[in-house]
């Protein structure tokens, strides 16, 4: 059990000495999630929503579609946007693969499907009374729709929440489309997963303490504006 | 004699073959508090929902303040406030859930929660930071009745304004109503199956049935001659 312990006590080292390799790999596991998921929310939340509230034909084939894929392998996304993305590839030309931005692109559609369909499930279990009571209150179409959206931003939340947890521990795309280039595309998790290979504790349990304390903070956040807004 | 608010001519509403409502006419002069009652099914609440524009009738014409009112106009929902039976809140502070017809619109808010509460016989210094999960079902309905009377509507439809309500608290909307009028006019149309809230509060009476139609009734509850 030393060895944990000792590498615990490196960890911490590592993290207050500023260990250049550490936060390199958290600089770049920052910028593609955050890439990502500004993606991801922008035409995942529209799409989510309109799923929710509208009727349409094809709705529920588009729901069981969505739903499907966030289920999709992560390894086979991976695999499709390495395809799309190199030299040989129809999107080879772009030069995005082993890159941030390439690596982002297989985030996005990783957490597309879980932001669509949690925010669709969290615009269906409104309380149905809801777009009446804004009707009468006078609201316009917009309003109406900003209401809603406004009343189901706590699930809205929870589930980009959900889709950011599901990004940044993400392995399989950030190996494959990223390459796990040191200073340059070595996220938090790739980095874990080489070092642990490798029998280097240190790094990888100062990468999953950081890692940890990310999605803390972030839960803590949720926490605190669900506290803010009631029950 | 001043021109009524509304004035129903025809007007009928079928879901698929079953018809729902009845309304050969009715017409309602402002500053009027008028009570229309009857049986489950005889459409009280769908006349309302079609009186707030919220709803278009299958046939008729439902004409506001002389003009014959369209379905989905804005102008006419915001004359024209209904409060539902079964009213939401949004998951706001009592205080943000009176104003929030007054934002929606781009209105002032000063004082208004304060006074629109007073109206309804809630404390403002206890109820306005008060969330909308802090309140018990007839607290909820009189919250949801200040929200509607704050906009300071010219009609204020009501359905079944008392079914959550302790006979104390019925009392206070009834003296709500009465101020609101007194202040500023307001007409109010209400259905209700609380007869003597209804025989209390109304100027003019009705009872609705899909058969007969709507029928005047007098003080006393008969039908009035033709």
């Amino acid at each position: 059990m030393s060895y944990l312990s000792d590498g615990l006590s490196r960890a911490v080292g590592l993290l207050a000495s500023g260990d250049a390799a550490t936060f390199s790999a958290v600089a770049a596991t920052l910028m593609a999630t955050s890439l990502s998921m500004f993606a991801a929310l922008a035409c995942g939340l529209p799409t989510g929503f309109c799923l929710g509230y509208f009727r349409f034909p094809g709705k529920r084939l588009f729901r069981m579609v969505s739903d499907a894929f966030m289920a999709f392998p992560t390894v086979v996304i991976g695999l499709l946007v390495y395809a799309m993305l190199s030299r040989q590839g129809p999107l080879g030309d772009w030069g995005l693969l082993f890159t941030i931005p390439g690596m982002s692109i297989g985030l996005a559609l990783l957490a597309l499907p879980m932001v669509v369909s949690l925010t669709a499930s969290a615009v269906e279990q409104m309380d149905s009374r809801l777009r009446l009571t804004l009707l009468t209150l006078g609201a316009d179409s917009r309003q109406i729709l900003l209401g809603v959206l406004w009343e189901a931003r706590f699930g809205v939340l929870s589930g980009a929440l959900a889709a950011f947890g599901r990004v940044v521990s993400e392995v399989g795309i950030a190996m494959m489309v990223g390459g796990n280039i040191k200073w340059h595309t070595r996220t938090i998790t790739t980095a874990i997963a080489l070092e642990t290979g490798k029998g280097e504790f240190a790094q990888g349990i100062a990468l999953g303490i950081v890692l940890l304390a990310m999605a803390l903070i972030l839960n803590a956040a949720l926490a605190l504006l669900r506290r803010r807004g009631g029950p | 004699m001043s021109e009524p608010v509304y004035e129903l001519d025809g007007v009928e509403h079928s879901f698929g073959d079953r018809l729902a409502l009845r309304c050969p006419w009715l017409s309602v002069k402002p500053g009027r508090i008028v009570g229309i009652r009857g049986p489950n099914g005889a459409g009280k609440s769908t006349l309302l929902m079609i009186m707030a524009f919220l709803m278009a009738p299958t046939r008729g014409v439902v004409r506001f303040c002389g003009q014959p009112g369209r379905i989905g106009d804005v102008r006419l929902r915001r004359q024209a406030v209904l409060l539902p039976q079964d009213p939401a809140l949004l998951k706001r502070r009592v205080e943000a859930n009176v104003l929030s017809g007054l934002r929606l619109r781009g209105l002032s808010v000063d004082g208004a929660a304060s006074e629109a509460l007073d109206l309804v016989g809630l404390d403002p210094a206890r109820y306005l930071r008060r969330w909308w999960w802090e309140l018990s079902g007839g607290e909820s309905h009189r919250v949801a009745l200040a929200a509607r009377l704050a906009l300071k509507p010219l009609v204020l439809l009501l359905d079944e304004p008392t079914a959550s309500l302790d006979p104390e608290s019925a009392e206070m909307v009834r003296q709500a109503l009465y101020a609101a009028r007194k202040r500023r006019g307001l007409t109010v149309v209400a259905v209700s199956h609380d007869r003597d809230w209804l025989d209390s509060v109304s100027d003019d009476m009705y009872r609705l049935d899909p058969r007969t139609g709507i029928v005047q009734l007098t003080q006393e509850g008969h039908p009035c001659e033709p």
